[in-house]
């Protein structure tokens, strides 16, 4: 078993060498033909790293009788997982694979995390077994994957702006999109995932009724953190719907959010006593 | 002696603000032939000065200056333009003879142009041609280069084909519009200025989707026109620039001599449209947009070197084709070059010639006329005394000849001098009309 996610780490380590590559090469006009047979490998690199992933979450599914998400190592490798999956749909409808050299990063590391903390962390908490704990988890992790892909764009968007304002040679590589295209994109992905966010907290903040004994806290920083990161999203729609905030402030604000989203999952479990930790 | 001379600058050498202060008004341009002539005492001139480029073209006679010519173009330059010969010298390329040959052959292929392969070149050569035989500044060794030129540019446009798919400065600045819009369809292009460049870009946008063209003008009159062209919309040039708040393209090409867009104004527009994108083609110099328009957030400026520079680095697969080109045009210069400086023997040549075969005809008319002879032997008489006059003139042409292709020898000292002893000049003019 151990040994199966040791691979799939491994598979993702190589579709991140492959992606950022793939964008190192496209800033060279004179690697068109070899950056071409990268991304073709980059892709299907991705394409095999998932589904390593996905068996390795049923085989672990399987073996555990109940669905891996409710540890704390076990939710980080189903969140580059998802992650993943939204960066294939993503490639299925737009074509912007180039968007895997900022996303698949993430979850390499997402996914290492989750490797390296399997050991340590222990039996999943009681509170957790009822049903609508597991919704909970994979509508807010939906929108964590969501926020991560606007993340990407973001970036993106950065990286196209300063090559078109500096007339940078390697423009035409085709390996971005169009200005308007990326901010766009951004900020639909912004707005898919407060709505699963939003739908996701909902769920969980009917948790306490259901689980009479919970020690409910509305100062548990994870609560506090990830109503930072919601308010963060809902401050930038509201901006970009009022004040027409687009491009690169909007890009800055795609990155702000995904760091309170690596906070507000990664920060927290790690540092704070809050309720939502896993162990 | 006649040399061909060039002095002149290009996007190769030089940056846009030096081009710019090197730039030729028509007006200033017959003013200028005129002074080469006069002042400087040159015997032929053209000027050519286009966005890219700015070159004069000259003959001098080394009798008639006392400085080498070069430094005669120079020192105009410097003068006219009131340019440090330093800095002049810096960003500009000399040329003297068959390397001036080449570089022109050059330019009318388009082999030194932005864009490989374009055609606006030829016509931009002609029209300074043009101008400038009308003024009086190009002579019978201009005409003869020039008309060369262009048909040198032609064969290389037919018999290579660096003319084909050609990356155009158009094509570069729809390819740009493209990595900031992802569809042309619903945006709109402003026209500032008139020009067969910005014309150009403007059509190249409408077959790429662009739906709606505002055409700007000082002249309303002449918006008109070149709105006609893209069912577009005329309007009055307003010194606010209102009218570029539905524009998401602009295209600036006038003969303003001074900023027309400028940073702070265009600030103010892009507030008013709320920051939609918006991407700006200063095609003029000297240039229309102050370049910290660059820096305002939302709005994107190239200029004609940005333009270039962009499209250079995304040309390929045609340096084979341009070798191809470069073989012809040295092939072709040589050639001209030779042409040249037999043309300039070549009617002493003839007068020399001539002048032998009278002789002869008329002394052997006399010795016919006295006795009586056989027609064979008159025949044999007539061919000796031709033949007489080819060996004595042989060893003298040769010469002349060789003393044109080897270089060290200075022909025209051959010419005069032959001229002087023979008595030819009556004959040699008659020859030049």
């Amino acid at each position: 078993m151990n040994f199966l996610f040791l691979i799939t780490v491994l598979l993702y380590l190589a579709t991140t060498i492959f992606h950022v590559l793939n964008l190192a090469l496209g800033e060279r006009n004179d690697a068109v033909s070899i950056r071409s047979r990268i991304e073709m490998i980059a892709f299907w690199v991705t394409i095999f790293s998932f589904s390593f992933l996905t068996l390795f979450i049923i085989l672990w599914w399987i073996r555990q009788s109940y669905f891996p998400i409710t540890k704390w190592s076990d939710s980080i490798a189903f969140f580059a997982w998802t992650i993943t999956l939204v960066y294939l749909i993503i490639v299925r409808l737009t074509k912007l694979r180039t968007l895997g050299s900022f996303v698949m990063p993430v979850a390499f590391i997402f996914i290492l995390i989750s490797y390296s903390f399997s050991e340590t962390t222990s039996h999943r908490s009681e509170l957790f077994t009822t049903n609508w704990v597991i919704p909970h988890i994979i509508l807010i992790i939906l929108g964590y994957a969501s926020f991560i892909a606007a993340f990407g764009f973001g970036l993106m968007y950065l990286i196209a702006e300063k090559k078109i304002r500096e007339k940078n040679q390697s423009l035409f590589s085709n390996l971005l999109p169009p200005l308007d295209v990326a901010d766009e994109l951004g900020y639909i992905f912004i707005l898919l995932g407060v709505i699963l966010l939003s739908i996701g907290v909902i769920v969980g903040s009917f948790l306490p009724t259901y689980l009479k004994d919970l020690p409910w806290n509305w100062f548990d920083p994870k609560v506090i953190s990830t109503l930072v990161t919601w308010l963060i999203y809902v401050v930038y729609i509201g901006i970009r719907q009022f004040w027409g905030w687009r491009g690169r402030k909007a890009a800055f604000l795609s990155i702000l959010g995904f760091l309170a989203v690596l906070c507000t999952y990664v920060g927290v479990d790690l540092t704070l006593d809050s309720l939502h930790e896993f162990q | 002696m006649n040399n061909i001379v060039s002095v002149g600058t290009s996007h190769h050498i030089a940056p846009i603000e030096f081009r710019e202060k090197l730039a030729f008004s028509e007006e200033q341009l017959i003013e200028s032939l005129h002074n080469l002539r006069n002042s400087y005492h040159l015997k032929e001139a053209v000027i050519l000065s286009t966005c890219n480029r700015v070159e004069v073209y000259a003959v001098a006679n080394s009798q008639m200056i006392s400085e080498s010519p070069t430094k005669t173009l120079i020192d105009f330059l410097s003068h006219y333009h009131r340019i440090g010969v330093d800095m002049l010298k810096k960003w500009s390329y000399l040329h003297q003879n068959i390397e001036s040959i080449q570089h022109l052959f050059r330019v009318t292929s388009s082999l030194d142009s932005m864009v490989v392969g374009e055609s606006q070149i030829l016509g931009q050569v002609k029209e300074a041609y043009d101008i400038s035989r009308s003024a009086g500044g190009s002579g019978t060794i201009l005409n003869r280069l020039f008309t060369k030129a262009f048909s040198v540019g032609k064969r290389i446009r037919t018999e290579t084909t660096i003319a084909s798919g050609a990356v155009s400065i158009s094509y570069a600045a729809v390819e740009l519009a493209k990595k900031i819009f992802n569809s042309l369809e619903d945006k709109t292009v402003a026209i500032i200025g008139a020009g067969e460049m910005s014309e150009l870009t403007a059509k190249h946008l409408v077959t790429n989707g662009v739906s709606k063209v505002i055409v700007a003008n000082r002249t309303y009159e002449r918006a008109v026109k070149l709105a006609d062209k893209f069912k577009g919309t005329p309007v009055s040039y307003d010194e606010d620039l209102s009218f570029l708040i539905d524009a998401d393209i602009v295209i600036s090409s006038t003969e303003a001599p001074t900023y027309m867009i400028k940073r702070k104004q265009l600030a103010e527009i892009m507030k008013k449209r709320k920051h939609q994108y918006m991407f700006l083609i200063d095609i003029a110099v000297p240039r229309d947009i102050e370049p910290d328009v660059n820096k305002i957030n939302h709005a994107f400026l190239y200029n004609i070197d940005d333009l270039e520079a962009v499209v250079a680095s995304n040309i390929k697969d045609r340096h084979e084709e341009a070798y191809l080109a470069e073989q012809i045009v040295t092939e072709e210069a040589q050639k001209f070059h030779d042409q040249l400086q037999i043309f300039e023997v070549n009617p002493t040549i003839k007068a020399l010639h001539q002048q032998f075969q009278e002789i002869a005809d008329v002394e052997l008319q006399e010795c016919l006329n006295l006795t009586e002879l056989s027609n064979t032997q008159e025949t044999a008489i007539t061919s000796m005394a031709h033949a007489i006059v080819k060996k004595l003139l042989h060893h003298p042409i040769q010469n002349l000849r060789n003393s044109v292709n080897d270089g060290n020898t200075d022909h025209t000292q051959y010419v005069h001098t032959l001229k002087q002893l023979f008595a030819l000049d009556e004959k040699y003019d008659k020859e030049q009309e």
